[in-house]
């Protein structure tokens, strides 16, 4: 596991607010490797989503450069950022963020329709992600007749279907209980251990935590600490 | 291969997510429609009617007479109507029948009146009152028949001033080809009520035959030939084909460059009637643009995480145009469907202004307008309503289109909805 996906190097970003910089993050260097399961954590506005946003290609950075599996983010187009995304990163939202008129196999198919896959190939993959996130069965329905659970589990059906290189979860069991929580989380578990799917998750949940196996904390838009578990 | 999902689709399903917000929005659409489709009904109905009506009442849609006839009319200046020239006239895709006419001035008087008046003679056996239109208005007696010399048709108030009841004798003067002063006897076979008072009062009809012996024409001599087509619309085209075959020195005029009047009033309506369609147009316009920035508005979050996971601005931007369409063809079709009935009720039954004008018709730049109004859409008028609906609608989705397409990815899912 020696493979980095992500590099971020003397990474700052500044926001304006009126005529007061803002600093969210604070010269942080940062390598994920292929296969992680790596929770940033810290308090609110400690910089963890602003961090995932630069990695994911959403925004730019002040200073400093990121690298997504060699692509400086910094040298690309929208178009061709565009197109990153949509191949080389997944996205799994707190709010779950489905598109609202489209069915829960629709969702799941909405990025690999986006690649250009064969329809066949869709079907199996998206027949196959859903299965391995225990909604089988559920293809028709929309994501208003599904619990907050059941969205979350099509959002990271979404997110890896395509096989990106790293997934972004933003506080992915923010809005679902305890249980689905924990169901949510050994679900991304399982992909990462038997799909290979890199992980990189920005959370304070304490549960999210202690599966992660790697913890970055951040304080004050820096990495404060890296502790890796065995 | 098309990329990424049927961007149709996911419009159709945007599209109902507001129901009622686009249930109002498909109702001002359909009034648009309506609206458009009554507005100009009625007035190709009742513009083409009176074109009709004016061409019946003179000398066709297309008149052929010599090229300085308009300015100084004469029976000197004459065209020559034979069954080779007319028949090349009538081989016209456009033209339905072609009549020679001798139109001009005379004094007709009895034993106790005399008053001056028009005159137009014209041949029973080719025309009749599809081609001119008092034929159909004999109140009394019948039109002179072939070969009667001496038949002669009044309009009423003429004949009543004369005091010339029906089979009452009527002497006409006028001049001749070569200008000299000649006098026919007439005998009164009918009376004729247009309910054009000038029609009325100075309407004469007479044999063309005994007209042509009487001023020493040829026996297939006119001042016109009047010319009826299956459109009036196409008239100005036919009069410059028409143009190319008649001999040098002869013209072929459209309806509008022999009755200026009415080609002014028909212009004036037809300008007063698109003028009021463009506001409604740009009424409707404002509303569309309203349900589509504002539903663009809301859901700058949703494009957002789209643009995360990879759609591309361009297509963010077709879907919104998707959006625009699909509520251009729906409203249409519903348009459709609400104008339908009282469009087909305007075109059997009308409209009857009768009561309000006090008269059943009125006469505009010698035209007799029917007070009943029918409606009667061109194809082509309604096939130019349907595109400027789409139009309209796609051109009010151009902006939020643009506005989905420059959502930026990580200021838009910051928003809170």
């Amino acid at each position: 596991m020696s493979e980095p996906v992500v590099v971020m190097e003397h990474v700052s970003k500044h926001y304006r607010q009126g005529s007061t910089d803002v600093p969210a993050l604070r010269d942080v260097s940062l390598t994920i490797e292929r296969g992680e399961f790596t929770a940033l954590c810290g308090p609110s506005g400690s910089g963890k989503t602003t961090a995932l946003n630069l990695i994911g290609a959403l925004d730019k950075p002040t200073s400093g450069s990121i690298k997504v599996e060699g692509h400086d983010l910094g040298s690309l187009g929208r178009g061709a950022l565009s197109e990153l995304r949509r191949d080389r990163i997944g996205f799994v939202f707190q709010a779950y963020n489905l598109v609202p008129v489209l069915t829960a196999y629709e969702n799941a198919e909405i990025v690999l329709a986006l690649q250009g896959a064969a329809p066949g190939a869709r079907r199996s993959t998206v027949m196959k992600v859903l299965g391995d996130v225990g909604l089988g069965g559920m293809e028709a329905r929309r994501p208003d007749a599904m619990s907050g659970g059941q969205q979350q589990r099509v959002a990271i059906a979404r997110a890896v279907a395509a096989h990106p290189a790293i997934i972004l979860a933003d506080e992915p069991t923010a809005n679902v209980d305890s249980e689905t929580a924990e169901k949510l989380l050994e679900l991304m578990e399982k992909l990462n251990r038997q799909e290979g799917a890199t992980f990189l998750f920005s959370t304070h949940d304490p549960r999210v935590m202690a599966r992660a196996r790697r913890l970055l904390k951040m304080v004050d838009g820096q990495i404060v600490e890296d502790q890796r578990k065995s | 291969m098309l990329r990424g999902p049927a961007l149709y689709k996911m419009a159709w399903r945007n599209l109902w997510r507001n129901r009622r917000r686009t249930i109002i929005t498909l109702s001002s659409l359909a009034f648009g429609v309506l609206t458009a489709v009554s507005f100009t009904a009625l007035t190709d109905q009742s513009l083409g009617d009176a074109i009709d009506l004016a061409a019946r009442m003179s000398n066709g849609h297309v008149t052929i007479e010599q090229k300085d006839y308009r300015d100084s009319p004469s029976l000197e200046r004459t065209v020559t109507g034979d069954a080779a020239m007319r028949a090349r006239i009538a081989a016209d895709r456009d033209v339905v029948k072609v009549v020679p006419r001798i139109s001009g001035q005379l004094v007709v008087a009895t034993a106790t009146d005399s008053f001056g008046a028009g005159f137009v003679a014209l041949d029973p056996t080719l025309d009749d009152e599809r081609s001119f239109a008092p034929l159909g208005q004999i109140s009394e007696g019948k039109l002179f028949a072939a070969g009667d010399a001496q038949g002669i048709v009044l309009g009423k108030t003429l004949a009543k001033n004369l005091g010339a009841a029906l089979g009452k004798k009527v002497v006409y003067t006028l001049t001749d080809k070569h200008g000299e002063i000649v006098s026919g006897l007439g005998r009164v076979r009918g009376i004729v009520a247009t309910g054009s008072p000038s029609a009325d009062a100075a309407l004469c009809l007479l044999p063309i035959g005994a007209v042509r012996s009487l001023i020493g024409y040829g026996p297939d001599e006119a001042t016109q030939l009047a010319v009826y087509l299956r459109d009036q619309r196409r008239a100005a085209e036919v009069a410059q084909r028409l143009g190319a075959l008649v001999p040098p020195g002869t013209v072929a005029l459209g309806w509008a460059q022999v009755n200026p009047d009415l080609a002014g009033f028909v212009t004036v309506k037809v300008i007063g009637s698109e003028v009021i369609e463009i506001f409604v147009i740009l009424l409707i316009a404002a509303g569309i643009f309203n349900t589509l920035f504002v539903s663009v508005m809301e859901r700058l979050r949703e494009f957002g995480i789209l643009l995360a996971i990879g759609f591309s601005p361009g297509r963010l931007f077709r879907l919104v145009l998707w959006e625009s369409l699909w509520l251009a063809l729906v409203g249409l079709v519903v348009g459709v469907i609400v104008t339908a009935p009282l469009y087909h009720y305007m075109h059997v039954h009308g409209i009857d202004m009768t009561a309000r004008v006090g008269t059943n018709r009125v006469e505009i730049a010698g035209a007799l307008m029917p007070m009943v109004v029918h409606a009667t859409i061109y194809t082509d008028h309604a096939i130019v309503i349907a595109i400027a609906i789409v139009a309209v609608t796609m051109l009010s989705g151009l902006y939020p289109a643009w506005r989905a397409a420059r959502v930026q990815p990580v200021d838009a899912i910051k928003l809170g909805y």
